[in-house]
């Protein structure tokens, strides 16, 4: 199974090349970083490391970074595609795991940090209502049993690549991603994974944004379910 | 029909309006955030007419309408301001894509004068 690791980033100068020395460790070398517009060196440190970087001219958000690495995959014809951040949370170690899901025949494989025995990660306290409201909504509209609906780590088969390369939802998209799979007939899964804690700089989701972020998503979701389901946006 | 009722009429109007258009793929919800304050905002005042009576008294206006005019003027003036801002980002936008196209088409000249085939 031809696989790409694609890599959104945005001023992570100082944890870039840690991330992809980790991912070379463990045998990937199918690897693009896309910058999303950073303002640092990201995209200079990634290039220098070897990976192709695919250059947004200017920031579009996570949604749009995403969609611009399935988009290259699928351009390139490959057969999976994993979303790993580079911030360094997601652990390579778990890649393999969440390329079973897509071997067993699941379109998208989530990565789910409340799956896993040994998880020690915590985030703050607003953010672990938000995941608990929305794994209960997911469950309740899309008939997905999600624990953890906001983790980007994620494993992407052939017909996820298809179906996002053409619509993607933007900023904050992992949960209205999920339920627009769910929408369009994809299988979708979950597997344990462990996540650690930011190797250095500050998450773009805050504690105010974590309140719009949850009334946006909310609404988003919901108005999602009114759409036709799979038709591509534009 | 007093005026009020008919307020709470139109405000409700606009929202299932602008529900429409995210739904629609017409708006997103980043732009449509400040909107759908401003309707709640309106909804509220309209139900609850003697708080927005005795704001507009505190502020020194004889007549509740001479406040709200005052206000939708404003309004109007600040989103104008914004709208203004958010074109010349655009405008900045077009111009980095329009030089990166120029300057990737040279590229592809380049290499296609240096690979013929």
């Amino acid at each position: 199974m031809r696989t790409l690791i694609i890599i959104p980033a945005l001023n992570e100068e100082n944890n870039i090349v840690r991330t992809l020395e980790e991912l070379r460790l463990h045998g990937f070398e199918d690897i693009v970083v896309i910058d999303d517009g950073s303002s640092d060196q990201t995209a200079f440190k990634a290039a220098e490391a070897g990976v192709k970087v695919l250059k947004l001219p200017f920031n579009l958000g996570i949604g749009a970074a995403v969609q611009t690495g399935l988009s290259f995959a699928k351009r390139c014809g490959y057969d999976a595609v994993v979303r790993i951040d580079s911030d360094g949370q997601h652990d390579p170690a778990f890649i393999r795991d969440l390329l079973s899901g897509i071997g067993q025949g699941h379109d998208l494989v989530i990565g789910s940090r409340f799956l896993h025995p040994d998880s020690q990660y915590r985030s703050s306290f607003v953010r672990r209502i938000g995941i608990h409201f929305f794994s209960w909504l997911i469950s309740s509209l899309a008939g997905a049993r999600v624990s953890d609906p906001t983790s980007g780590f994620q494993a992407f088969g052939e017909k996820a690549v298809e179906l996002f390369s053409a619509v993607y939802p933007t900023d904050f998209p992992e949960p209205e991603a999920t339920v627009l799979a769910k929408r369009a007939g994809l299988s979708v899964c979950e597997v344990p994974v462990k996540m650690r804690s930011r190797m250095s700089g500050v998450s773009s989701i805050r504690y105010l944004r974590t309140l719009y972020y949850m009334v946006k998503v909310t609404l988003a979701i919901l108005l999602d379910m009114m759409k036709p389901a799979g038709r591509p946006r534009g | 029909m007093q005026a009020g009722q008919i307020t709470i009429v139109l405000f409700c109007v606009l929202i299932i309006l602008i529900l429409d258009l995210i739904r629609r793929e017409k708006l997103s919800f980043k732009y449509a955030f400040g909107w759908f304050c401003g309707c709640f905002l309106g909804l509220a005042l309209a139900v609850f007419q003697d708080v927005l009576r005795a704001f507009s008294r505190m502020l020194g206006f004889v007549l509740m309408s001479n406040f709200i005019f005052f206000v939708c003027v404003f309004a109007a003036i600040f989103l104008g301001l914004l709208l203004t801002v958010f074109m010349y980002q655009q405008q900045r936008r077009n111009d980095i894509m329009a030089q990166r196209i120029a300057l990737l088409q040279e590229e592809i000249e380049s290499l296609k004068s240096h690979n013929p085939k």
